[in-house]
């Protein structure tokens, strides 16, 4: 099986290793010139002690093809679930070569766990490659925008894209087992992969674990750098909270001027640092403190295992409904 | 053959106009929420006389909303999978092409039909699609500034219909050359995606030739509008262009690598005026490169004419292997 499995997949295989190394290429290439450039700019900054203000003043593009295909890998996933993953099954209903291959000596749960096992693998692997690739080449990026944890970034590095390939891979398998065609189990891979990518990175992650909060003041923002941060608001005297809001019109340190109290709202709106102190100092006086809820940067790579697992839990899901869905179906 | 073509695509006709539906009932509801705010965002900060630093303190609409119109971005890609690349492909891998092509209808005629019509509809789907977003970045475009950048002049106005186009006839055309479907798509994501690249990096920024705007050392100058700014920096007297590189900031595009022997004794962190007037007399200018705001659409007609002579050609070749091929 693990040799029919080798023969139907080798073109494919040999497609992906081609793609992977000019991934591999470009990344690396531009990877090393971008390492080199922050190796610099640390040393100069260092000389001239101005490396706290190196985020302002530098962009660390490394070259566009780079970035380009930096945010590209975020659909690497899809796309191996859609020509590996939706085709698996599908296309043998379509061919009608599930009828030969069910009338063999192996079993159906043996065919079909050896084509899923090595083909799942496949995916992780093809995942693993593209984040660690990834993972590497932004590291100077993230030391300098300290935005590892921010979704968007969080999701093509580290070890997520593992969980996510496999899962679109999982769902094509699926999806092609209970539609028997390989278009409409394409389709189901494209709308089902991004929809639920969106869901969990806009509405779930962030609740992974309780958020930590901390009061803004004077002196700067309570969430350590690299903290994920979730918002806030402003809590009042008797416990009353007004939600922060960006889009009502001017803000005070992300609380709309408008809902500050009547006071204090003369001082905000002269925004100059030293009335920044001035109206903090009014605000604490009446009561009020404004805060933000972020997930420290300490959470990371729990909150990776934690979304990877959720991902692999779906897919193992997912296989399961094929495994039954192929046990049970007349050949 | 209208008819025919209708019967087979009706299911994936109403399952495009349900999505459409979705998609257009929300951006219509937050489109017009933020339109709002930013009225009164726009009343307020006129009151107060602060609009100038607005695009800092301001963030229109929802980050989910935000993120689904970039992915907007995918939608010319993803009618190129599932309705251009099995297009052909999907017939001769069931075989079905072969009772097409026995009919008294012609092939030519069975192909020109459908595929005009297909082509037709994916370019209202990218045209609805590309209208609502135009329309929903309104506000967004007057706060940022940034339509003519590169991601977000590739959502608006006409190029997502000519990318439409470009992806079908992509997928089409590989289906005719592969003739199975999942090698076509395939291809459709690698060569739109290489094409889109290409276009967008290497061919994009030269459509018209850039202006170079020069300007004294003390002064400040942006380009009006929404211009696409390619690089900035300062003119040596012997004419070399100077970019920013890593290092410390003097002021502006001055940097400390920058300032020539003679002027640097009059270095000081607190005062660059000095420098600065030394090296403005010893020749020394900034400069902007950039492409104007009143050429966005001339750009928006350039690579949407790119993209359809494209599809053009890709139809045609469509026809020359539909047309040598036997049953």
């Amino acid at each position: 099986m693990t040799w029919l499995t080798w023969r139907q997949y080798r073109i494919q295989a040999a497609i992906a290793s081609a793609v992977l190394a000019a991934f591999a290429a470009v990344l690396v290439v531009t990877g090393l010139s971008m390492a080199a450039q922050w190796h610099t700019l640390l040393t100069g900054c260092s000389a001239t002690s101005t490396c706290g203000s190196l985020g302002q003043t530098i962009s660390l593009g490394g070259s566009i093809a780079g970035h380009d295909l930096v945010l590209l890998s975020l659909a690497a996933p899809a796309v191996f679930g859609m020509l590996v993953g939706a085709p698996l099954l599908a296309h043998e209903f379509e061919a009608r070569t599930s009828e030969f291959a069910w009338t063999q000596s192996i079993t159906r749960t043996r065919w079909l766990l050896v084509k899923v096992g090595w083909l799942l693998l496949a995916a992780a692997v093809w995942g693993g490659v593209i984040a660690a690739l990834v993972t590497w080449w932004s590291g100077p990026r993230n030391a300098l925008m300290q935005n590892a944890f921010e979704p968007g970034t969080f999701d093509m590095q580290g070890i997520v894209p593992v969980g996510y390939a496999v899962f679109a891979t999982a769902l094509g398998i699926a999806a092609g087992a209970l539609l028997r065609r390989t278009l409409p189990a394409v389709a189901i891979v494209l709308g089902g992969f991004i929809g639920l990518r969106l869901w969990i990175s806009q509405a779930v992650r962030q609740h992974f674990m309780t958020p930590v909060t901390g009061y803004l003041s004077a002196t700067g923002n309570p969430a350590p750098v690299g903290s994920w941060n979730l918002g806030g608001g402003m809590s009042g005297p008797n416990g009353l909270q007004v939600a922060q809001s960006f889009s009502k019109g001017a803000v005070f340190d992300g609380m709309p001027i408008s809902s500050l109290p009547q006071a204090c709202q003369s001082l905000a709106n002269s925004a100059s640092p030293r009335s920044t102190g001035a109206t903090f100092r009014c605000l604490n006086a009446g009561g009020y403190h404004i805060y933000v809820t972020y997930q420290p940067l300490s959470r990371y790579w729990a909150f990776q295992g934690i979304e990877t697992g959720t991902f692999a839990t779906l897919a193992l899901a997912l296989l399961a409904v094929t495994l039954v869905v192929v046990t049970r179906r007349d050949a | 053959m209208t008819w025919l073509v209708w019967r087979q695509y009706r299911f994936a006709a109403a399952a495009a106009a349900v999505l459409l539906a979705g998609f257009t009932t929300l951006l219509l509801v937050t489109g017009v929420q933020m339109a709002s705010e930013w009225h009164s965002a726009l009343v307020t900060c006129a009151a107060l006389h602060n609009c100038g630093n607005l695009s800092s303190t301001l963030f229109l609409g929802s980050h989910a909303v935000g993120f689904l119109v970039i992915m907007t971005l995918g939608v010319p890609l993803v009618l190129g999978i599932l309705c251009g690349a099995p297009l052909m492909a999907h017939e001769f891998e069931t075989g079905t092409n072969q009772f097409a092509w026995t009919q008294t209808v012609t092939r030519r005629r069975w192909l020109a039909v459908k595929a005009g019509w297909l082509l037709l509809a994916a370019a209202a789907v990218g045209g609805i699609v590309s209208g609502l977003v135009t329309w929903w970045s309104g506000p967004d475009n007057a706060l940022q500034g940034d339509a003519f950048n590169n991601g977000r002049f590739d959502i608006m106005g006409i190029v997502p219909v000519a990318y439409t186009l470009f992806a079908m006839a992509l997928g089409m055309t590989a289906g005719a050359l592969m003739r199975r479907t999942v090698p076509a798509i395939g291809i459709t994501v690698a060569g739109y995606i290489a094409v889109r690249i290409a276009v967008t990096q290497w061919l994009r920024p030269h459509y018209l030739s850039a202006v170079t705007h020069v300007y004294g050392l003390t002064q400040n100058w942006v380009p009006t509008g929404v211009a696409w700014q390619f690089a900035q920096g300062i003119i040596t007297p012997d004419g070399r262009k100077l970019t920013q590189v890593d290092g410390t900031d003097v002021s502006g595009n001055v940097q400390v690598s920058m300032v020539p022997a003679a002027c640097h004794p009059l270095l000081n962190q607190r005062n660059p005026g000095p420098v600065l007037s030394c090296m403005q007399s010893a020749g020394f200018r900034q400069f902007v490169t950039y492409q104007p705001a009143d050429r966005y659409w001339a750009f928006q007609g350039i690579e949407a004419g790119i993209f359809v002579a494209l599809a053009a050609a890709l139809v045609a070749v469509t026809f020359v292997l539909v047309r040598r091929r036997d049953a």
